[in-house]
């Protein structure tokens, strides 16, 4: 387990407020946000890199706030893996394990070929890291830092520096490898996809603050804010203004319509006022005729654009105002959607997240 | 053209030389000694500026304080003082008369007209450059690298030693190298620190005032074939991303 609590950290004139996080043992965690949201100076301030101003830092109870990085017991993995260039791959691995208590050369050497044979790199044990590919360097990287056993592994944007298909392999060996070692981890990324993919828990980073946390499908679905919604790429955040048309219910909740120019929707609502809806796009419902009853938003639209992404077409709406819509290539056919078509739009009052 | 100014000066001195002056010169007993005195204080202030030097380069490479654009400018004040303004600051400074001179007199350590006052005018003009050569080597140095070895296990020295100092070795040999080259060649503040005993450059200097050019060609064409061997050997241990 790792718990941040109440980290404050200042990094030249960028500040990390109020920080507090926790990672159950062996849970598999990231934190995300856009680049200079202060991701990677979170890493090094769990890592021992960077001071703490307040706040404190545990890893599996044992409070290491005040402990140089060599005494944490966290490993680390950079984006750029960072690997000793003047060492080979094997050196490199083994970097750690001479620290490691009891270790000795047959130990080591044991450990060595362990990680190797598990991340598939035994062959390049002899070379040196020059030369290596962005894949065959994170896995020298991942076993360096699995290597001497650290409690916690922090992860920095562990696929940024690879291509999408050397990503997806990675990516899967990672969850691999995670479930065989049980290493609680945490990862820093700027992609939601790999929250989706690979986390038990999220949490979103805007300008040094966390803006919201929970698991990766709760603040996909329900984003607590527009920036949020945004940044884990929802869909459709429409700016607008509630007004109630009902009474509420024993939950607070109300009927109300959400109006945003010329676009008018039916929404369920907490509260009246400034609001941003969130509509994901494959709650909009496309149909050549007008939806039933129990669907509140019947709205007819003009297609503007029709966008192929293999088995998903994405469909922009002129509907009062810019809404995209995902439907399968089978229904794009089926309905003929091409620029110019008017179709009918349905939409769910529940389906509406406002925030 | 800057080039042909450069190199026609030194090819003409190599060619002055005759085969038997050199040789003459190799036996003469007063240039071996200047020669073998030259290089042992070169060593010294190398020595010293290593050991003072490399930590003050790795804190200039890696630390932020208040002061440090101040503390590199000192470091690199030596290399726009004409070395006789550096002879006399010294000699003003380490003399007998002074309060740090008189001092050290009391420890056995005299400076003017004494070997360390050689070693002193080296150290004070070479120092600077193997400063400023660490200090590059050590900002090519990924502070990740340090960071990665210390989440390893690694103590802050252990890091050092094992991970900084292997990848910035060569970058501060090359500084090293340089440094005691500077030393070699030094002479306007020797010259007014420690005339004798006399290191080569004073004795070529000598020769020259008191017997003209031919006594002073062949100590000065046993010098420069030093300094080519050293630029060489700076070329062939720098860094190959600065070649």
């Amino acid at each position: 387990m790792i718990r941040l609590d109440g980290l404050r950290v200042r990094v030249g004139s960028f500040d990390l407020v109020d920080i507090s996080f926790e990672v159950p043992t062996g849970g598999y965690a990231l934190i995300i946000g856009p680049t200079g949201s202060g991701k990677t100076t979170l890493l090094d301030a769990i890592a021992g890199h960077a001071p703490l101003l307040a706040g404190r830092v545990l890893a599996h109870g044992r409070d290491v706030s005040s402990l140089p990085p060599e005494q944490r017991r966290l490993g680390i993995v950079y984006q750029q893996y960072h690997l000793f260039p003047h060492l080979s791959v094997g050196e490199n691995i083994a970097y750690g394990l001479r620290y490691a208590a009891g270790d000795g050369s047959e130990a080591t050497a044991t450990r060595v070929r362990a990680l190797a044979g598990l991340l598939g790199i035994t062959a390049l044990l002899e070379r040196g890291v020059r030369g290596l590919s962005g894949g065959e360097q994170q896995r020298v990287a991942i076993a360096r830092a699995l290597a001497p056993r650290p409690s916690v592994l922090l992860l920095d944007e562990p696929f940024a520096a690879v291509d999408p298909a050397t990503r997806t392999i990675l990516r899967r060996e990672l969850r691999v490898l995670h479930e065989a070692e049980g290493i609680t981890t945490l990862q820093v990324t700027h992609d939601f996809d790999d929250a989706l993919r690979l986390g038990d828990m999220v949490a979103v980073m805007a300008e040094g603050h966390i803006v919201q946390q929970g698991r990766p499908e709760d603040v996909f679905r329900y984003p607590n804010s527009a920036f949020v919604a945004r940044f884990v790429g929802t869909g459709n955040v429409v700016a607008g203004q509630v007004e109630r048309t009902g009474e509420p219910g024993a939950d607070g909740r109300f009927a109300a319509r959400f109006v945003s120019g010329t676009l008018e929707l039916h929404v369920i609502a907490d509260r009246e006022g400034l609001a941003h809806a969130v509509i994901r796009p494959e709650d909009l419902l496309l149909s050549s005729t007008p939806l039933p009853g129990s669907i509140r938003n019947r709205i007819e639209v003009v297609v503007e654009r029709v966008e192929h992404l293999g088995p998903v077409v994405q469909v922009q709406l002129a509907a009062g105002r810019d809404l995209v819509a995902a439907v399968t290539t089978a229904t794009a056919s089926d309905l003929g959607l091409r620029p110019g078509v008017r179709v009918w739009l349905g939409l769910k009052a529940t389906a509406v997240h406002l925030v | 053209m800057l080039i042909l100014f450069i190199v026609g000066p030194l090819v003409r001195l190599l060619f002055m030389a005759s085969p038997s002056g050199l040789g003459s010169a190799l036996a003469d007993p007063e240039l071996q000694a200047s020669i073998a005195l030259t290089v042992m204080c070169a060593t010294a202030a190398t020595a010293i500026a290593a050991a003072l030097g490399v930590p003050l380069a790795y804190l200039l490479a890696r630390a932020r304080f208040p002061g440090r654009r101040l503390l590199l400018g000192i470091v690199d004040l030596p290399v726009v003082i004409p070395h006789p303004v550096a002879g006399i600051a010294l000699l003003l400074f380490l003399g007998r008369h002074s309060a740090v001179g008189g001092a050290l007199a009391s420890l056995g350590l005299e400076f003017v007209s004494h070997v360390p006052g050689i070693v002193a005018g080296m150290l004070f003009v070479s120092a600077p450059i193997l400063v400023s050569g660490a200090r590059e080597a050590f900002v090519t140095v990924d502070p990740k690298l340090e960071r990665v070895a210390r989440s390893l296990g690694d103590s802050a020295w252990g890091c050092f030693r094992r991970v900084t100092l292997p990848l910035a070795g060569r970058g501060i040999l090359a500084g090293g190298i340089l440094a005691w080259a500077r030393s070699v060649s030094e002479f306007g503040s020797i010259v007014i620190l420690t005339y004798n005993p006399k290191v080569a450059s004073i004795l070529i200097f000598d020769r020259f005032t008191a017997y003209g050019l031919p006594a002073a060609v062949p100590a000065a064409v046993l010098l420069l074939m030093v300094a080519l061997a050293v630029f060489a050997l700076v070329r062939l241990v720098e860094p190959r991303e600065h070649r």
